[in-house]
């Protein structure tokens, strides 16, 4: 019973939190009081160092693409411009990681298909996969705004379709929480 | 089929429970000091080279804001205890690190199931953080003091406002571990 109070509320909580019933978890981070209608124009800054955390993501064309295309469209929509010669007021790049995470799986208790003893709770493996866009005052050089969403990358590291649009959908939600341009 | 639904629910409200419970939990403190070492012939400090070392979470790797904001308190914590920054030739160098990694708590899985409330004694799994802090005799480049503060920090990343009350406090806790100078 109460598994399944459980399970309600964190149904709630994804309409209520991400806006749209999916299992994606988005934050950021941001400079406070920083008027972000100085910036008008971005380019794509120089990737990072940082570990990648899994090979299945190293050089592959195919998200890069997808990145780069769902920030553009998400971008242009809010009246960023993107410059390819000359300065840009943003420098943007993104960082994918993914990591080995573990959850409590008390499934059986929520579908009321066993109670108390009948069911202890197991303890699951699962990927999780953070998309993290930055951006950077390309005067200053300073971070402006960092956004991520993290979500389970079992089912898209094989399907294409399927990753391009969990993609398109961690960028739009991320990109809501841009301060107003 | 019903199983990989159960568990993708699962994983769902892992997730959201973890970027919507907030809240500052206990830290656990400590500190180690090189033997025969008095901190309080030391006065002058400033920043050794940044690490660069990968935190265990993307959302920590590389954040300013989080750099800025640590690095701002133990500016201000050490202040407050007499050292004084210094460009020029100081006597210790600092550095930080933070990490975070899943713990998984099975404190109470033993225990006899039936005869309690189940979800009491489930296991629960939660980001757990360390903030270590070192204090370096520049002289020698010896690592003379460290310190160091962990927590459970589940669903601080995702709120730039608790995790920075989580930095403060945090630093507070580890500096006040180093005596005061005169």
């Amino acid at each position: 019973m109460r598994g399944r109070q459980v399970a309600i509320a964190a149904l709630v909580a994804s309409v209520t939190t991400v806006g749209c019933a999916t299992t994606m978890a988005v934050s950021s981070h941001v400079e406070r009081g920083l008027d972000f209608s100085r910036y008008h124009s971005f380019s794509w800054g120089p990737a990072d160092a940082l570990p990648k955390g899994d090979p299945r993501l190293d050089n592959d064309p195919f998200y890069k693409d997808h990145v780069l295309g769902a920030v553009e469209k998400q971008l242009a929509k809010r009246g960023f411009e993107l410059t390819t010669t000359g300065a840009a007021d943003l420098l943007i790049h993104y960082h994918a990681n993914i990591r080995k995470r573990f959850a409590i799986d008390r499934g059986a208790q929520a579908y009321d298909s066993c109670n108390g003893a009948n069911c202890p709770p197991e303890t699951i493996a699962y990927e999780e996969g953070t998309l993290v866009l930055d951006f950077i005052d390309a005067r200053t050089n300073r971070l402006v705004w960092r956004g991520w969403a993290r979500n389970t990358v079992e089912d898209t590291l094989r399907n294409r379709d399927k990753m391009a649009r969990r993609v398109d959908q961690a960028v739009t939600e991320m990109l809501k929480r841009l301060p107003p341009h | 089929m019903r199983v990989s639904r159960a568990r993708s629910a699962t994983i769902a409200a892992l997730l959201l429970s973890a970027s919507t419970t907030i809240g500052c939990a206990a830290l656990t403190v400590n500190s180690y000091v090189e033997p025969r070492i008095d901190l309080r012939s030391y006065r002058t400090f400033n920043w050794a080279p940044a690490d660069r070392l990968a935190t265990g979470d993307p959302r920590l790797d590389n954040n300013q804001f989080f750099d800025e904001r640590v690095r701002r308190q133990v500016e201000r914590g050490l202040a407050g205890r007499g050292f004084e920054q210094t460009t020029d030739a100081p006597d210790l160098l600092v550095h930080y690190h933070a990490s975070v990694s899943q713990e998984i708590d099975t404190r109470n899985i033993d225990r006899e199931y039936e005869h309690s409330d189940a979800h009491e004694y489930e296991p629960q799994v939660y980001d757990a953080g360390t903030l270590v802090i070192d204090l370096v005799e520049a002289r020698t480049n010896r690592l003379i003091w460290r310190g160091w503060a962990e927590g459970n920090i589940d669903g601080l990343i995702d709120n730039q406002e608790s995790l920075q009350k989580q930095i403060d406090e945090a630093v507070a806790h580890i500096l006040s571990r180093l005596p005061r100078q005169l």
